[in-house]
């Protein structure tokens, strides 16, 4: 017994001794992230081969659930509690900005070289109020996923889809051309994006009752009276009907391909021009993961070098060959491994319409009432113009009552 | 006071001692105060000083910047700190050794030898004949966000060792980028600013710093054609050590406090022990005295506020002097000519209209100073009334005696304080900390914009809950007959009351129905029933409440499937308020009779059959039994499984956020989930604490009236 105490107080003195001498030199960034599964073990492959790359910085990563991750960012990084360097989707960018002390300004850290190596919307997403703030790590866009047991070769317009549409159409048994939630304002952004339609003007205010807006509400109408798609889509009645083979057709991202039944023979392929826009393409949003540094960091040099690493091409393939995600730089789509990938390269493609999703401190104030209006629209309890006209009045008086 | 005591304590000397410590908290804190306030009136007063000089300083630099150098070299006229120097054609530094104006001139000597002349040089030429001006200014730096340079600088690190190696103009370097970083936020502050709506100025365009050795670091955005294009500092000493900490009344604050005791002492000898009288000598004394202190305070603020007032405008009037002399020296252009008095601005860069420059110089505008004096006055009155009232209630705690009997308990069952401590620590860190932090934050207008703000800098006192108490129109005549708001508070205050009330009714109802039938004697099987009854209870919540989302879809749910094979229409569950409501009732109802069900199934076995026994003995029926003995004898377990699910229902936020969602259009939200949606779907965090709040006074009411009613009836029943 006595002598085990001893022991383990030898021991405990041995790594107290060692541990200053061996890390002395390195320096300890720590990073949060929000990855589980296949997602996790890749970064951390990543992160391992970082540290081992060099020796002057030492990485540790730590995953945080993901639906408490961005309240933590918040609560914990402006008062100096937080990792150097954290992972979240740049949709939160200008809150954190406006609140202070969150994110580091990078600007001073980038050349000319290291902008030019990604894909230009996903570094665009990056950038508030002319500021870069982050650098691109992966992005996530909704495509279109199809059956291919029931179609051969996918719409390349939107005109096609509709006639494929309604030929695979059988509301009796349940069967549908395409399913996707239109009900919901980001899936529906594509159509609106495609239009020419956005939530906010040139001057960043809200504009989303726009002549381009209600355009692409009328559309929706108009697919939605050819009853090709199921009433009140959600994404759990989505996923089943197209495990079951109901569904020829869905709008969505690399989130849903995880669900699809193992008897599924499934494809990819950018969503359809809108033949009713003049040919112009859908433009889905895409949210950007990026990478930032902690402002309150005390190691922001050596955090650069991570974030530099991390958003290069040797890690960008370690995380789309075997975390199926889809980098941001383009170096990556160069690789003849991931080349030859299907699902990758039909993302890759797919960016080339996408816009990023509105970074702006403003956006959280447009989800609800937009939610609202498109559940009155898709349900004809009020006409695009009624329902686009009520939300952008209520998203003046909101952001108007936080300016106070 | 207990007979055996030696001597009864003197009122005399309690009120004494009371006033003594009243008049001790409030002096020390009314001159904590004061202290504050005079300091952060002298910091305040130094930084207008110093926004006058950067305003100044910036102005200098937008001319020189679009500027060529002058074409030969201008006579500074600096005296002995700057000495002309002739620059050799070469371009080499003549050694003389003269510091930092040998360094100015070797710029300006770089500059000069190229071809083609260099707007970076001009700017160079006024900061150092700015900062020769300036003693106080220790460096002025300045940065071009085009390639990172560092256009200018005179601070000494730059200047000092290593001649030319770190001299501007050069690349930033990347130690250097919190200086590049503070330009760009100012950039974007100014653009933010000019997009904001009606002029309204939102961001800080000028930053300030303390540094330590008492130097203030201002920066401002510089402009070239309207557009920021790199920022100007300065780091200015202003601060001394005979100049800080002045600010502490300790004089006053000792008069506040020795003089009612002293007068009370005296007075008290003529009164003797009439309790009466001697509180309100006690009480008048202390308020005369705060009364004086205020307004002393009043008078120094006042007096301090001229005087910053008058430095303001001595400084505006210099620098304007001093403007029109270098600009004329430095041959840059004075048209327009330099505006001093807006010199004096706010960190928005808004001039703030105090100082008045005419012919005869800078004036004070008289009306503002009197104006803002007056609302230091009130300010320091606020603060006096609110001390006033503290202090006279520790002196009537302590006068009366209350002070003695607390302490007297406290000894007396010091064991049994001393083994609540640890869980009184652990409430008051983990409840009462939190509940207060959110009380306070319902009197802010605290959201996503102003999170680095403290509480009292976004104090709007009851603007939140007279908001909310105003938002009537719920209902609103159409031609098409009554339209409901769904938004306004009272509607959703009425749902929630409606859903609570029914959810109430249906569980205990059902749950009573349900133990009563499992209560059956010699029921076979029972065990398993009661398994399956508890079962929705032990599901997780969540789950449930998605799987009745789904049975309740048009298209695919088993509730319409079952309505069409009846032959009935399909419902849109979720497009009417009506329908919608019966959906999430439905829900709820599924996961609150389990409860009522193990309560009432506990209540009824504890019931001795031969109660029973007896009425049927007696000829009761069973309806009989059941409301003489049943009702009565399960009561005391009922009210309280009643209460307590009120308040579950009353807050049942998974059911509405998870099935309904509020549709449609919000119309059968309840009182958490719209405080949810308003704290994180418009991030308005004031304003949700202020619907807590009332969600809590609303709870609290209710409890105390049930529990007020019970007790009563219990009462009659014994």
């Amino acid at each position: 017994m006595r002598s085990a105490i001893l022991r383990a107080t030898f021991l405990l003195l041995l790594c107290a001794l060692a541990a200053p001498a061996t890390l002395a030199a390195q320096k300890e960034v720590v990073v949060w992230h929000g990855y589980r599964g296949g997602e996790k073990t890749a970064f951390e492959k990543v992160v391992a081969q970082f540290n081992q790359s060099q020796k002057a910085v030492k990485v540790s990563s730590l995953a945080v659930p993901y639906d408490a991750f961005s309240d933590k960012i918040t609560a914990a990084v402006p008062r100096g509690k937080g990792p150097d360097v954290f992972i979240f989707a740049q949709d939160r960018l200008g809150g954190w900005v406006a609140a202070g002390n969150t994110v580091e300004p990078i600007d001073f850290f980038l050349d000319d070289k290291i902008k030019a190596r990604y894909l230009k919307t996903t570094f665009d997403a990056m950038s508030y109020q002319g500021n870069v703030y982050g650098l691109p790590l992966n992005f996530k866009s909704i495509t279109l996923i199809y059956n291919k047991k029931l179609i051969q070769t996918p719409p390349k317009t939107t005109a096609e889809l509709v006639t494929m549409g309604k030929k695979l159409t059988n509301a009796a048994s349940g069967r549908f051309g395409l399913a996707y939630w239109y009900s919901d304002f980001y899936y529906h952004a594509a159509l609106m994006n495609g239009f020419g339609g956005s939530v906010f003007s040139q001057a960043r205010k809200p504009a989303v009752n726009s002549a381009p807006n209600l355009q692409s509400l009328d559309l929706l109408l108009k697919w939605i009276g050819q009853k090709f798609m199921p009433e009140e889509p959600s994404t759990a009645l989505i996923t089943a009907l197209f495990n079951q083979g109901k569904a020829a057709m869905v709008f969505s991202g690399p989130w849903f391909l995880g669900e699809i039944s193992k008897d599924i023979d499934w494809g990819l392929a950018p969503l359809p021009a809108i033949s009713e826009a003049g040919g112009k393409p859908m433009r889905p949003w895409i949210t950007v993961e990026g990478v930032y540094i902690a402002a309150p960091s005390k190691n922001k040099d050596a955090a650069f070098e991570f974030v530099k690493y991390l958003t290069d091409v040797p890690a960008g393939k370690v995380m789309a060959l075997e975390g199926r995600q889809t980098p941001a730089n383009k170096g990556v789509y160069a690789d003849p491994q991931v080349a030859k990938d299907p699902i990758l390269a039909a993302f890759r493609k797919q960016v080339d319409t996408a816009v990023p999703m509105p970074n702006y401190p403003e956006m959280t104030m447009v989800w609800s009432p937009v939610t609202t209006a498109m559940n009155t629209v898709v349900k004809k309890t009020a006409t695009p113009k009624q329902a686009l006209d009520i939300a952008q009045k209520e998203i003046l008086e909101r952001i108007e009552s936080l300016r106070k | 006071m207990d007979s055996d005591q030696p001597a009864p304590a003197s009122h005399r000397r309690r009120f004494l001692i009371g006033l003594a410590v009243a008049a001790l908290f409030a002096a020390a804190f009314g001159a904590f105060l004061l202290g504050v306030a005079r300091e952060g009136a002298r910091r305040d007063a130094e930084e207008r000083r110093s926004v006058v000089q950067l305003l100044a300083l910036t102005d200098l630099v937008d001319r020189a910047g679009g500027q060529p150098a002058a074409a030969e070299e201008p006579s500074y006229g600096l005296g002995e700190e700057l000495p002309p120097v002739d620059v050799p054609a070469e371009g080499t530094v003549p050694d003389t050794g003269g510091g930092l104006g040998d360094e100015l001139a070797a710029l300006d000597a770089g500059a000069d030898s190229a071809e083609t002349p260099d707007p970076g040089a001009a700017t160079r030429q006024a900061v150092a004949a700015f900062a020769a001006a300036h003693p106080e200014v220790k460096a002025i730096r300045v940065v071009l966000f085009d390639g990172l340079l560092l256009e200018a600088s005179t601070a000494l690190e730059d200047l000092d060792e290593k001649a030319g190696e770190k001299a501007a103009p050069r690349r930033l370097e990347r130690d250097e980028k919190p200086l590049y970083d503070l330009g760009q936020q100012l950039r974007a502050a100014v653009e933010g600013n000019r997009e904001g709506q009606e002029g309204e100025a939102r961001e800080e365009e000028i930053a300030a710093e303390r540094l330590s050795g008492g130097l203030l670091r201002l920066s401002a955005p510089m402009e070239r054609g309207g557009a920021p294009v790199g920022m100007v500092q300065m780091d200015t000493l202003v601060e001394t050590p005979e100049t800080r900490g002045a600010g502490f009344p300790w004089l006053a604050a000792l008069l506040a406090v020795l003089a009612p005791v002293g007068l009370f002492f005296l007075i008290s000898l003529a009164l003797g022990e009439r309790r009466a009288l001697l509180a309100t000598l006690a009480a008048v004394l202390l308020l005369v005295s705060l009364s004086a202190f205020a307004l002393w305070s009043t008078r120094t603020l006042a007096a301090d506020r001229r005087a910053a007032a008058e430095a303001t405008a001595a400084a505006v009037k210099a620098e304007g002097e001093r403007s029109i002399a270098q600009l004329a020296e430095l041959g840059l252009p004075s048209d327009p000519p330099p505006a001093p008095e807006t010199w004096d601005a706010d960190r928005y860069r808004q001039p703030r209209g105090l100082v008045q420059a005419g012919q005869a110089g800078a004036t004070v505008d008289q009306d503002r100073l009197d104006h803002e004096s007056h609302q230091d006055a009130g300010r320091v009155h606020r603060a006096v009334i609110t001390l006033s009232l503290i202090a006279l209630v520790l002196l009537l705690y302590v006068g009366l005696g209350w002070a003695a009997r607390t302490g007297a308990a406290l000894v007396e069952h010091r064991y049994a304080y001393t083994y609540t401590v640890p869980a009184l620590a652990a409430m008051l860190l983990l409840v009462f900390l939190p509940f207060f932090y959110g009380v306070a934050l319902s009197f802010t207008n605290a959201n996503v914009y102003n999170t680095d703000k403290s509480i009292f800098e976004t104090w709007v006192g009851l603007d939140n809950f007279v908001e909310i108490v105003r938002d009537i129109g719920v209902a609103e005549q159409t031609p098409d007959g009554i339209s409901w708001n769904y938004q306004s508070f009272y509607w959703t205050l009425g749902f929630t009351i409606v859903w609570t009330a029914a959810n109430v009714v249906i569980g205990v109802s059902v749950g009573l129905l349900l133990a009563l039938a499992l209560n059956t004697k010699d029921l076979a099987f029972r065990p398993i029933y009661r398994v399956l009854l508890i079962l929705p209870w032990a599901v997780p919540t969540y789950i449930t409440a998605l799987v009745w989302k789904g049975m309740f879809h048009k298209q695919f749910g088993v509730m319409n499937q079952i309505l069409q094979i009846f032959g009935f229409d399909p419902v849109s569950w979720y497009d009417h308020p009506f329908t919608s409501f019966l959906a999430v009732l439905t829900t709820n109802g599924w996961l609150s009779f389990s409860f009522m069900m193990v309560v009432s199934l506990g209540a009824l076995q504890s019931i001795p059959a031969d109660l029973y026994e007896a009425a049927r003995v007696d000829g009761a029926t069973r309806w009989q039994q059941f409301l003489s003995i049943t009702l009565p004898s399960i009561r005391p377990a009922l009210i309280p499984a009643i209460i307590l699910s009120v308040i579950w229902t009353f807050n049942q936020f998974i059911v509405i956020f998870l099935v309904s969602a509020g549709e449609p259009g919000g119309s059968t939200e309840i009182l958490i989930t719209k405080a949810y949606r308003i704290a994180f779907e418009q991030y308005r965090y004031g304003y949700a604490a202020a619907y807590s709040v009332i969600i809590f006074l609303i709870l609290l009411a209710y409890g105390t009236w049930q529990n007020r009613v019970t007790r009563a009836t219990e009462a009659i029943g014994e």
